[in-house]
């Protein structure tokens, strides 16, 4: 990609500098990126297992023992992944039927479905907790009009509010596999005398089943990492999310098991990325081929509509349900209690500030992170250095790490000089920046993948040098990919409370902290009225994203990174 | 030509179809006989393919009736209409085996394993892939993909078989070798086919008759040969091949002369005698004479000029090996003149004058 230039008339040893500079401009960014990212990735994770095996006197599994011993915490670890067990099947499940009903299924419910099944993306994810809790907690509107006895809290209310609230994320990879089926192999099956059960079992769900099993683990990673939906719905099982933080802001301090049980946290996760990312990867049937034809609208048995429309209509209506509730609860003084119509948690002005800090920081790391994303996009895309499958790694593993591990690193890498952070503006925004920047990168290397190398071959064979072809040519390209990362880091960061609750202090207080700690005192109008209002900054975002991106055309939900935790 | 004796396998009466504003298909009929292989072809957008997939069931006209073998399947789901789809892009699956592919047919209807076995080995060794049952479809070629495509039309033995441009997809070499290949099986199961191209040199190659389609109707039904040789319209003269259309009048009628008629035609470069049976030929009619490349003579320059000899200067030359094709100005008007064994003929080189022999036999279009 870069030559020698070749000339044969003196050169000022500046002139030589900037030629040099910008013939390795990629190998110097690399670097830089590699350093960045070791910085502000690598060494907190480091730093958080370094404390888990640091004890009073030095090197110690003391720690680790523990955690393998007592059976408190073994059980949190196994009930940790038994719930993402449990909510990657019910969730993906759920995901299918939605997929299948929006691309097979009547045509006057598709529309319907698919929007309702996207909605939890402007919602943060913890407003599905809050609204069992005000429909079924232990003063839930239906457990007294009802009586009943049985309890939403344990592993059933944490399933049901992890299921919808992933299940957009699910919901898109699967419609993506769905939809670029190859229609002519299920009319060919058709045609061969096979029903619509035999095609689904042997050709539709084998040539998804990539895209199913990319969803599974993602919505994996993501229960095992969650804290909101958790902390508020685990009653007396014990949880690692909730755990951490317990161990961590309760009373004693404990930052050695803290950084234990956030170890075991980030174990699967990792573990999952790698599987994902080296058997996973580039595994996919390609089958669509040759010219489409003008196709007639899809259409789905009647016995799979049995079961795929009632699973798909009960979610979308508990989505509804939800909204509803949470709707319903900022406008009422105590909901459940006393339901008259009370204006005062709407226009409470406790949360003015804490949201004021959530979108200034979402802003600030919307922009950052899409600035780091689209550079490591490019850097990985075009570089041609040692190294670079590593940094490709680093770069996607944000998606990986579990918030609050992370959170729990940089509180142990930045508590000190040089770099003291803690308690700042700054380390939330780069504790956010180091999570959401995944989606930038995503974003930029896809378009980058389109773009051909061919294009910036001729603007340098005309001249230019790399900084000029970046910014002449490629930038203006993979702009859409930045207002992309832009927004969804934005509306990521909005809602994230896994991350920020250890970070955030009194001056740097986020909305989502706000709900979490209203929601768990029991203030649930103003909890409500709150998420409302944070429904309503995400929800403007995406309009702006939907319409930015039909006039760049840039597509928004064929991509992955929808969830939130 | 004959083939009356044969029975009707497929009868389609006035079939229409549009899709949303466009009229599609316009009210199209035909009668496909009992192991013919029919070739629907046209250009792009002619509904040839809309056609197809109505017969086979996966798009429902709006009117008309699909008959196969005397029953209406109007109605009638996919798998039971008698008829077996093979696509462009042969929607092989792309996780099964050759004979997994080949057997599902017969698998989805209950056959068991060792009959089905059994099968597949007779459809395999039919379309020459035997010994490749356990391979995945994408370590084949295309021309063993296309065949496995066929194998797996004709496992459950069905009455028509329907093939939506089958070869498009094939480098040019193959695509040719494919052409036997497929009318070799064809031939030897007997069964009953529609193939659908646009290439025309596919369609007269290959098929016993040509529905030739032009913007939702059927233009000419016929042999190659009778296609070739008697197109109905300008259009479907200039679809099968090169042509030259040329306008004339009728100059002199002189009668008849055994089974064919003579006359002479005024051109905008002189005066022609052709001979042609087909159309009445009154002085004074404005006709259009379908003259083909390769009727055409191309001869060195001639002082005196003969009967439907004419002078003329070679504007273009296409050098290609076997035969060299010519675009000569005689006067105003361009001809295409094609030249076979160019190397003994002598080649005419570009700006040269030459001399050009019309052929008397013509086909006549009135205009």
């Amino acid at each position: 990609m870069t030559e020698m230039v070749i000339s044969t008339d003196e050169k000022s040893v500046w002139e030589r500098g900037k030629n040099l500079l910008s013939a390795n401009l990629i190998n110097i960014t690399a670097l830089i990126s590699f350093v960045i990212l070791g910085v502000f990735l690598i060494w907190p994770v480091t730093a958080l297992f370094l404390k888990s095996i640091q004890g009073p006197e030095g090197f110690t599994l003391h720690y680790y023992r523990e955690f393998l011993t007592k059976s408190y915490y073994y059980r949190s670890f196994f009930n940790t992944l038994f719930l993402g067990i449990l909510t990657t099947s019910v969730c993906v499940f759920v995901g299918f039927c939605t997929a299948y009903m929006t691309t097979r299924g009547p045509v006057y419910l598709r529309k319907a479905l698919r929007i309702i099944s996207l909605l939890p993306i402007i919602a943060p994810p913890y407003i599905f907790a809050l609204s069992l809790i005000i429909l079924m907690g232990r003063s839930g509107i239906l457990t007294k009009t009802f009586d009943l006895s049985w309890s939403i809290y344990g592993f059933v209310g944490c399933v049901i509010a992890q299921t919808l609230s992933f299940l957009p994320l699910a919901y898109i990879m699967i419609e993506n596999s769905l939809s670029t089926l190859n229609p002519n192999l299920e009319d060919s099956a058709s045609n061969l005398g096979a029903s619509e059960q035999k095609i689904l079992r042997s050709i539709t769900i084998p040539l998804c089943a990539p895209g199913i099993l990319k969803a599974a683990l993602i919505v994996f990673v993501l229960s095992i990492a969650e804290f909101g939906n958790v902390a508020l719905l685990s009653g007396r099982t014990p949880f690692l999310a909730p755990d951490v933080y317990i161990m961590i802001t309760g009373a004693e301090s404990n930052f050695n098991m803290g950084s234990v049980l956030s170890v075991f946290l980030m174990i699967p996760c990792l573990a999952i990325f790698l599987i994902q990312g080296y058997i996973i990867k580039g595994k996919g049937y390609t089958t669509i081929l040759g010219k489409p034809v003008a196709a007639e609208p899809r259409s789905i048995s009647t016995p799979m509509l049995i079961i795929f429309a009632p699973v798909t209509i009960l979610a979308a209506l508990l989505i509804l349900i939800t909204f509803g509730v949470v709707g319903a609860g900022a406008f009422t003084k105590i909901i459940g209690i006393n339901n008259t119509f009370v204006w005062e948690h709407i226009l409470s002005t406790r949360a003015d500030s804490a949201l004021f800090n959530s979108v200034k920081i979402s802003l600030i790391t919307g922009f950052l992170g899409a600035v780091v994303g689209i550079i490591l996009a490019y850097v990985i895309e075009r570089g041609k250095f040692k190294g670079r499958t590593f940094l490709e790694f680093l770069s996607l593993s944000g998606f990986a790490l579990p918030g609050t591990a992370l959170a729990i690193g940089y509180i142990l890498a930045f508590s000190k000089p040089p770099l003291h952070l803690t308690g700042t503006l700054i380390i939330l925004v780069l504790c956010c920046v180091f999570r959401e920047f995944v989606v930038g990168v995503e974003a930029g290397s896809g378009k980058l993948k389109q773009l051909s190398t061919e294009m910036e071959d001729a603007s340098a064979n005309l001249g230019a040098n790399t900084v000029t072809t970046f910014w002449r040519i490629v930038l203006p390209i993979i702009f859409p990919a930045f207002i992309y990362g832009f927004i969804y880091g934005f509306m990521r960061t909005m809602v994230t409370l896994s991350a920020v609750i250890f970070l955030a202090t009194p001056r740097t207080y986020m909305a989502s902290i706000f709900i979490f700690e209203t929601g768990t005192f029991g203030e649930l109008g103003l909890a409500c009225a709150t998420s409302l209002k944070l429904i309503l900054i995400v929800a403007i975002s995406l309009i702006v994203l939907q319409f930015l991106s039909r006039w760049t055309g840039l597509s928004v939900t064929r991509s992955q990174g929808v969830g939130a935790a | 030509m004959s083939g009356s004796e044969k029975k009707i396998m497929l009868d389609l009466k006035n079939i229409r179809k549009s899709f949303g504003n466009v009229m599609v298909l316009k009210g199209v009929s035909a009668q496909i006989r009992e192991g013919e292989l029919a070739t629907f072809v046209g250009p792009s957008g002619c509904g040839k393919t809309t056609l197809l997939r109505i017969i086979g069931g996966l798009t429902n006209q709006d009117s008309g009736d699909v008959i196969v073998d005397g029953q209406n399947i109007n109605n009638v789901t996919p798998d039971k209409r008698g008829t077996q789809m093979c696509f462009q892009n042969y929607a092989l699956f792309p996780h099964m085996t050759v004979a997994q592919n080949v057997g599902y047919g017969l698998d989805v209807h209950g056959w068991e394993k060792s009959r089905t076995k059994e099968r597949v080995e007779e459809l395999l060794g039919l379309v020459q892939l035997q010994g490749l049952g356990n391979r995945y479809i994408e370590k084949l070629s295309g021309g063993q993909q296309q065949r496995v495509a066929l194998a797996r039309a004709l496992a459950l033995e069905p009455k028509i078989l329907l093939l939506d441009e089958p070869l498009s997809n094939l480098d040019a070499n193959l695509r040719v070798q494919m052409r036997g290949t497929l009318l070799e099986i064809q031939k030897r199961v007997g069964i009953t086919t529609i193939f659908v191209t646009h290439d025309q040199s596919e369609a007269m190659s290959i098929s016993d008759r040509l529905f030739v389609m032009n913007k939702g109707n059927i233009e000419q039904i016929g042999s190659p040969l009778e296609i070739y040789q008697s197109p109905n319209s300008a259009f479907i003269a200039g679809f099968v091949g090169y042509v030259n259309i040329l306008g004339g009048t009728i100059k002199k009628h002189p009668g008849k002369e055994t089974e064919e008629l003579c006359a002479a035609v005024k051109t905008d470069f002189g005066s022609l005698d052709i001979v042609t049976n087909g159309i009445c030929l009154e002085e004074g009619n404005k006709i259009d004479l379908v003259v083909r490349p390769e009727a055409i003579r191309i001869l060195p320059p001639k002082q005196s000029l003969g009967v439907n000899e004419f002078k003329g200067r070679v504007k273009t030359m296409m050098y290609a090996g076997s035969m060299v094709k010519y675009v000569v100005e005689i006067g105003d008007t361009r001809i295409i003149v094609d030249q076979f064994d160019p190397i003994n003929e002598g080649l005419h080189e570009v700006g040269q004058e030459c001399c050009v022999i019309m052929p008397q036999k013509v086909h006549v279009l009135n205009q």
